[in-house]
């Protein structure tokens, strides 16, 4: 029994290996939310606590925010592609195979950026509508 | 806002039925599809976005500066201290236990606190306020409709904070200065021989010693101001009304009124009581 599973073991090593870039990219969009959500709101409190130019430090944001927005936008193209929704017009990745976890993969990080993003837009209104410290 | 709220209930409740009773049986992909990417996605964001631009766009109003007039407040247990400064003034005018504002105009509201944290709520006004002792904050207000509104301490404070209420008088502009140049003023001598025996007690009870008639030798600043306690629309902090009847029951019941509250209960004959009563409902 042990001799008949050895090869199957060393195929889902094999594809966890390959798919590893894949989890990677299904984390990199919320995580780019993340780190643009710590850094509004972390900075925006100590900077009107400490009576710091906030002017400065709000177009420092804008400019984060436009970075964020880039590298979400960029993790959305790139799982899109993954996704082969495009090629086959099918929503749902039925099968088991690895092809299949491949696009699913895709298709996940490609809605997860698609949140990200509105996290992000939503995250970074204030900074265009409430100027200052108010 | 409301209206907003009845169309989305409708509409989310009527896809539900038409989904559910309805259109039943199965979809084609397509369709439901859209239903699910319009309804489930590109519908909320766009309500949720607008909801927050808008919201958004009314965030600073409650730090803008006011047009003059500062109403400054301290949370005392379990009652409110009233500082009314109008523009230019060097002294204030000190009342309790009401907020008095004009219609159309931003009034500063700051805030204080005496030993423990309060929070200033006049819902239909605006959000609330923590009030720190040793510190200030400030809001402010521009009520737009003349009316009589609640206000409510909205921090828990001790035992008495669901009774820390008060009530927030909005007035058309030349009424509230006709009303702050009345508070202003020193208090009435009592106009009746009941009010007369009232004023007598006031002093020999030693009633000044916490609380201060303007007017009169007495001084205290323990409790709340009564020179023109009888013009509130409340006693004791939106407890009672100003009557001769419930100004009779504070007096000789506070602390079932006001658990643990710093005034202690009188234990005066009941026509003592009623001449105590109506020379404090005569302080208009």
């Amino acid at each position: 029994m042990t001799e008949e599973h050895q090869p199957r073991r060393d195929e889902d090593q094999k594809e966890f290996a390959e798919e590893q870039a894949s989890l990677f990219k299904i984390t990199l969009a919320p995580l780019i939310w993340a780190a643009h959500f710590a850094a509004c709101y972390g900075l925006v409190a100590v900077t009107c606590a400490k009576g710091w130019d906030i002017d400065a430090v709000r177009f420092g944001l804008l400019v984060a925010s436009g970075a964020a927005l880039c590298g979400i936008g960029w993790v959305g193209l790139t799982a899109w592609r993954q996704w082969n929704v495009a090629q086959t017009g099918d929503f749902v990745n039925r099968g088991g195979r690895a092809e299949d976890r491949h696009h699913f993969l895709g298709h996940a990080a490609f809605l997860l950026s698609i949140i990200s993003l509105i996290g992000v837009v939503f995250v970074s209104l204030p900074l265009v509508l409430i100027g200052g410290c108010q | 806002m409301l209206g907003g709220a009845v169309v989305l209930w409708l509409l989310v409740n009527g896809a539900f039925y038409y989904l559910s009773r309805v259109r039943t049986g199965e979809f084609d992909q397509r369709y439901a599809r859209h239903i699910l990417i319009g309804g489930g996605i590109v519908l909320p964001v766009v309500v949720l976005t607008a909801l927050l631009v808008w919201g958004l766009s009314i965030l600073p109003d409650p730090r803008r500066p006011g047009d003059g007039l500062v109403v400054r407040v301290t949370g005392e247990q379990w009652w409110w201290r009233v500082e009314y400064w109008p523009e230019g003034a060097d002294a204030p005018v000190l009342t309790a236990n009401e907020i008095r504002l004009p219609v159309g105009q931003r009034t500063e509201i700051h805030l204080t606190s005496d030993k423990v944290i309060h929070s200033f709520w006049i819902p239909a006004l605006g959000g609330k306020m923590d009030m720190f002792p040793g510190r200030e904050t400030m809001i402010s207000l521009l009520p737009e409709k003349s009316g009589t509104y609640r206000g409510q301490c909205a921090e828990f404070c001790g035992a008495s904070h669901a009774w820390m209420a008060f009530a927030a008088v909005v007035m058309e502009p030349a009424d509230f200065d006709r009303w702050l140049a009345s508070e202003a003023a020193d208090a009435v001598p009592p106009s009746t021989d009941a009010a007369a025996r009232g004023e007598r007690l006031f002093r020999s009870e030693g009633c000044g010693a916490c609380h201060a008639v303007r007017g009169t030798e007495n001084i205290g600043q323990v409790g709340p101001d009564l020179t023109h306690v009888g013009s509130r629309q409340t006693l004791g902090a939106g407890r009672l009304k100003v009557t001769i009847d419930d100004l009779s029951t504070w007096i000789s019941h506070t602390d079932v009124l006001k658990p643990e509250v710093k005034m202690p209960t009188y234990d005066l004959e009941l026509d003592q009581l009623s001449d105590l009563a109506a020379y404090l409902e005569g302080l208009k």
